[in-house]
């Protein structure tokens, strides 16, 4: 339960007033039905008795026909109303909802980005998210109707009928409402985890086992590990038939507590009656009445068998939305005009955690103003690192890291990003126009600007050939070539324009004309800019003032056989 | 044209109603079984009402009734708890049946799927076979659950609720009949306006979660770029819009249901209101001989609301059809795709006796285009390092396929280890190989699994020293837990050079005596294809047959033999 509350508590805080008169109308929705049938059971006893006692003339039966046409009319149309009032509540509240996760998602630590398997992470914000659409709607507003309902009943029927009635009803059903409610919250939630669990096991490993079918079968392993994938299969079932059959003991203790009491109300009013204390058109009132009050649980059926995903679900949204962002936080927000020293790494080490070797060790380097310099070594070397280390990317885990001689740590996020431009080895494009893809690093863009970054990168005549700059790119990026997004993402990249450029293997994919021209190209447009890039090729290599050489960190072979 | 495409429509939908069929046969007679129950739980309100009538009729009259107050609720609480238990009982019978329907066809998945040959790339991605398998079979299951009781209780309760009521009074009879059938009938005006608003939100969802995912693909750039927040907001207005077009759908789909309320509400208002009329005399007709009584009467009023409750509930699960209708059809696609099995079925076996050799005799290969690849004759001996060239589209890698089994050639024979290779052999003969793919794929599994590949073999001392031979012991130690480290699943954290290093230490350790390596130093720079050469040649070195696929000529030198497969053509 204590994960669906901040749940709750964001759903209502989005759109509390619709949720308020949602909620009204959830109320009007079921005193009108049970007032239609109550009415109906005490108009047709009663016009019954009438015409027993051969009074009918005297009966007013325009009145009670009239309410009756009234209750249905007047219930259908709440019932209308509320459905759009808490429909729209709930999904303007699950978009923010979404908004605010890709956002928590967007301020994880860089290191994890690219671990965040891509397609885990959309199941999360769309069905997670899809699961959560019934706490209000299914949960929150049904309980609160119901017991509004049932406490409004409750009095009418004190007054008309008769207390003792109305004592049956609170005592029963309350207690087998909320029995059924709590049965079901307590014993679903663990079913309904493992049910998750098991899911993903077995679809993880069903994608694996398709994935690696050819070195399987070549070692003969593919029995083995499809009889791994039929356990989490099996696991899966379990928890499905364990939690239909919670699911289904609920709704038995439900319809229990209904017909129970239903046959008190009668009970009850059948005493009264031969006793002669109340009319028999008002015991058939609170019979009837009481029966209508099963209409209060019908939305809470399928909300008390959601509960179990709904908690699932919201554990997992509110850890993401409660992880910490790791995002710079310093104060240093100058972009000094000029910055001569653009980097200064010093006896700069790292390793993962847990690592027995580390990737970079104590090592040193100044890249300054206008100057290039090309970071060569064996791949797996550490080039990558150190570039992520000199973007702000990982936290060195020794040495000191300056950017425009301040401490990479005391840097704010934002202008970090404006002094400091990455070129990552593998770039994501986005599917939209050329003009989209680069106003994603400066939204204020002309025309102008654009050629002048594409010319540099030498994609001019690609995009003039293509349409131009509103010529569309598919998804990813699809419709350039390996070599065109690779231009295309320096491009984006240069338009930063920023003091110290890092570039990840910045020409992969290019022949060596090419290559050679796009280098110049980036040199010419940012001319002030220090440029440090990671490299294997002869053309980056010539193409720099000054070259590092990065040598692996690790422990020598064993020599033993 | 636009009859052709209702005609395809209808093909596509009777396809997906016969799988459907088929889907559900072994379950049917407990499917049957779930609905009769359903439909006798709906059923037992009758003599639950009619108990309570003749209780109330009773007090009215100041008669003693046929039970009297205690026997009256006892029989009434009495039948409920049985209508409560059949109910449950129903459920969990089809419950049941779905969940083996629905295992019996995941199964059967995994088992086509898994021996599919890697050779011919099928139209769906793993990711999306799994998500069949895993989420999208499981839409069939409201079907069972739902729908169909529901269906079963829609052409029966109605029907036995009207045979009851006819007898009793003509009138009320036929104010259920006309509003009964009414409610599909509006129902449907509607659900034709809901459907065009529906498919565009289905659109719409499928839009956003298309740009949601490329936004989360692309997070690390978008972060260096500053733009998460420009993002986030363009995102949200997407979702907003989304929102806007689910609400116009959900406007349709309650109006409907709306109408469906209204006319059962007005039913039971019209059945309470004549009832009550023709208690007190002012309505003469509607009953047959004799006036309406009032047991009668309540008995009337009380069957009223469960004559449309079964057509609420269809009402409700109307939607399931169709989803089950969408999986089974895309289902049916999956099983239309041409495809090729590999031979043997993967399990593991004792190895193949004979020489470490191989051969092949006129091997043609047909690509899936009707293109016909002829490759020539091969004569591989015991021990020896070969490698095969060609341009790429030579067949390079279809050959080594081939040769290892992953797929059946059209023509010609192989003679592994001298023996004609067929499905009965090749498990065998593929526990002599070792396997060295182009894209090395790591399994969700410490990488201690991905280089042993057999549960019963672990020996770490002969792991360590098979990752020292093949250079990629210093790849391990860098790694966060070493052999414990759980690898992406493109081999995110080593780089692709590394990834075939423990790829040829892999080899090392199985003792593999003919090793298939496929352009094993594609993409790399010159130190390190020099790694993974020497690697490859260290595998030689003890005296395992070498077949190398590769256009990397300075690989192609140091080895026995060159073949080039375009040499006789």
């Amino acid at each position: 339960m204590k994960h669906l509350v901040p749940i709750i508590r964001h759903v209502w805080s989005q759109d509390w007033w619709s949720l308020l008169r949602g909620t009204a109308l959830a109320i009007v929705v079921l005193i009108a039905g049970i007032a239609l049938l109550g009415l109906s059971g005490w108009f047709i006893t009663a016009a019954g008795a009438a015409g027993l006692a051969g009074i009918g003339i005297a009966f007013d039966m325009f009145r009670p026909s009239a309410g009756v046409r009234f209750l249905a009319l007047g219930r259908t149309a709440a019932r209308y109303g509320e459905r759009i009032l808490t429909h729209d509540a709930t999904l303007h509240s699950l978009a923010r909802l979404r908004v605010r996760l890709l956002e928590a998602m967007a301020k994880a630590p860089f290191i994890r980005l690219p671990a965040l398997r891509a397609s885990e992470q959309l199941n999360r914000i769309t069905r997670d998210v899809d699961a959560l659409d019934g706490i209000a709607l299914r949960l929150f507003i049904p309980i609160i109707a119901a017991a509004s309902a049932l406490a409004l009943t409750a009095a009418v029927l004190w007054f008309l009928v008769d207390p003792a009635l109305v004592i049956w009803l609170l005592a029963g059903y309350g207690p087998g409402t909320i029995l059924a409610l709590v049965f079901v919250a307590m014993r679903s939630r663990d079913a309904s985890r493992s049910g998750q669990l098991a899911l993903n096991a077995f679809r993880t490993r069903f994608v694996d086992l398709l994935r690696t079918r050819t070195d399987l079968a070549v070692f003969g392993r593919l029995d083995a590990k499809a009889a791994h994938v039929r356990t989490a299969e099996r696991r899966m079932r379990d928890a499905k038939t364990e939690n239909d059959r919670i699911e289904r003991i609920g709704g038995f203790i439900l319809s229990t507590t209904e017909y129970a009491a239903a046959a008190g109300a009668l009970l009850i009013g059948a005493l009264l009656a031969r006793q002669g204390t109340i009319d028999p058109a008002l015991a058939a009132l609170g019979f009837f009445a009481t029966l209508a009050l099963a209409e209060i649980l019908m939305p809470l059926r399928r909300g008390m068998s959601e509960i179990g995903r709904m908690t699932d679900a919201a554990r997992r949204v509110n850890r993401l939305l409660e992880s910490k962002p790791e995002i710079q936080t310093g104060t240093a927000t100058s972009t000094v005009a000029g910055c001569p020293t653009a980097l200064v790494m010093r006896d700069v080490g790292f390793a993962h955690e847990g690592a027995e070797t580390p990737v970079i060790a104590e090592l040193s380097l100044d890249v300054t103003a206008g100057e290039i310099v090309a970071l060569v070594g064996p791949s797996g070397g550490g080039k990558t690192t150190l570039l992520h280390l000199a973007a702000g990317m990982a936290p060195a885990t020794g040495g000191v890291v300056e950017i425009c001689g301040r401490d990479i740590r005391d840097w704010d996020e934002a202008a970090l990003r404006d002094t400091v431009a990455l070129l990552p080895q593998r770039s994501a494009l986005l599917s939209g126009t050329i003009r989209e893809a680069l106003a994603l690093a400066k939204p204020e863009l002309d025309d102008s600007e654009a050629w002048a970054a594409l010319k540099a990168v030498c994609l001019d005549e690609v995009i003039e050939d293509r349409g131009g700059l509103d010529s569309r790119l598919g998804e990813s990026g699809a419709g350039l070539s390996g070599g065109e997004s690779r231009r295309l993402a320096l491009a984006r990249v240069i338009l930063r324009r920023p003091a110290l450029l890092l570039l990840d293997e910045p020409t992969e994919g290019l022949d060596r004309a090419t290559a050679e021209q796009v280098l110049s190209g980036v040199r010419d447009y940012l001319p002030e800019a220090a440029i440090l890039l990671a490299s294997h090729r002869t053309a980056e290599r010539q193409f720099a003032d000054r070259i590092c050489e990065i040598l692996p960190q690790r422990t020598p072979a064993p020599l033993a056989i | 044209m636009q009859r052709e495409m209702s005609e395809d429509d209808a093909s596509r939908k009777a396809v997906a109603e016969a799988r459907l069929a088929g889907l559900l046969a072994p379950v049917k007679g407990r499917l049957s079984a779930a609905s009769g129950l359903t439909v006798l739980a709906a059923l037992l309100w009758l003599p639950q009402a009619a108990c309570v009538a003749a209780l109330l009729a009773a007090l009215i009259a100041d008669e003693s009734p046929f039970l009297g107050p205690w026997g009256t609720s006892a029989v009434f609480v009495a039948l409920g708890v049985a209508r409560a238990g059949l109910s449950s009982y129903a459920a969990g019978l089809a419950f049941s049946a779905s969940d083996e329907a629905v295992s019996l066809e995941r199964n059967r998945l995994l088992a086509v799927q898994s021996r599919r040959s890697p050779v011919l790339a099928g139209r769906y991605s793993s990711a999306e076979i799994a998500t069949l398998a895993a989420d999208k079979l499981d839409l069939v299951a409201p079907y069972v659950t739902r729908y169909a009781p529901a269906m079963a209780r829609t052409k029966y309760v109605p029907l036995a609720i009207l045979a009851v009521a006819f007898p009793l009074s003509w009138a009320a009879g036929v104010i259920l009949m006309v509003a009964g059938p009414l409610i599909p009938v509006f129902m449907a005006l509607v659900g034709l306006a809901a459907r065009d608003a529906s498919e565009k939100q289905m659109q719409e969802i499928g839009g956003m979660n298309a740009l949601l995912l490329e936004r989360i693909r692309a997070l690390t750039d978008l972060r260096l770029l500053d733009a998460v927040g420009r993002t986030v907001t363009d995102f949200e207005a997407a979702a907003d819009r989304l929102r806007r077009q689910t609400m116009e759908v959900l406007r349709i789909a309650f109006l409907s249901s709306t109408v469906l309320e209204l006319f059962a509400a007005i039913g039971v208002a019209l059945v309470a209101v004549y009832v009550g009329f023709a208690l007190i005399g002012e309505i003469p007709f509607g009953a047959w001989a004799t006036p309406l009584t009032v047991g009668e009467g309540i008995f009337l009023l009380l069957l009223a609301p469960d004559f449309f409750q079964p057509l609420r509930d269809l009402a409700a699960a109307w939607h399931d059809k169709a989803s089950a209708l969408a999986v089974t059809g895309e289902l049916a696609d999956m099983e239309d795709e041409a495809a090729v099995d590999m031979l043997g079925d993967g399990t593991s076996r004792s190895a193949l006796a004979g020489p470490a050799s191989v051969a092949t005799r006129s091997l043609v290969w047909e690509t899936p285009a009707g293109r016909q690849i002829r490759f020539p004759d091969l004569e591989i001996r015991p021990g020896e390092t070969v490698a095969i060239t060609g341009r790429s589209g030579s067949g390079k890698t279809t050959l080594l396929a081939l040769l290892a089994g992953l797929a059946p050639a059209h023509q010609g024979v192989i003679e592994a280890a001298g023996h004609a290779l067929d499905g009965d052999n090749a498990d065998a003969w593929r526990a002599r190989l070792g396997w060295i793919g182009q894209m090395p794929h790591f399994s969700n599994e410490s990488l201690r699994a991905n280089l042993i590949m057999s549960a019963s073999d672990r020996d770490d001392a002969r792991l360590g020293r098979a990752l020292a031979h093949a250079s990629a012991d210093g790849i391990v130690k860098a790694l966060p837990r070493a052999l414990d480290t759980r690898l992406g699943e493109t081999g995110h954290g080593v780089s692709g050079g590394e990834a075939r290093r423990l790829m040829i230490a892999r080899a090392l350790y199985s003792n593999a005596d003919i090793v298939l390596a496929d352009e094993p130093t594609a993409d790399l720079d010159i130190a390190t294809a020099d790694a993974v050469t020497e690697g490859l040649l260290t595998l030689a070195a003890r005296g395992a047959t070498l077949i190398v696929a590769t256009h990397d000529m300075t690989l192609a030198e140091r080895l026995d033999r060159v073949i080039d497969l375009e040499a006789g053509t």
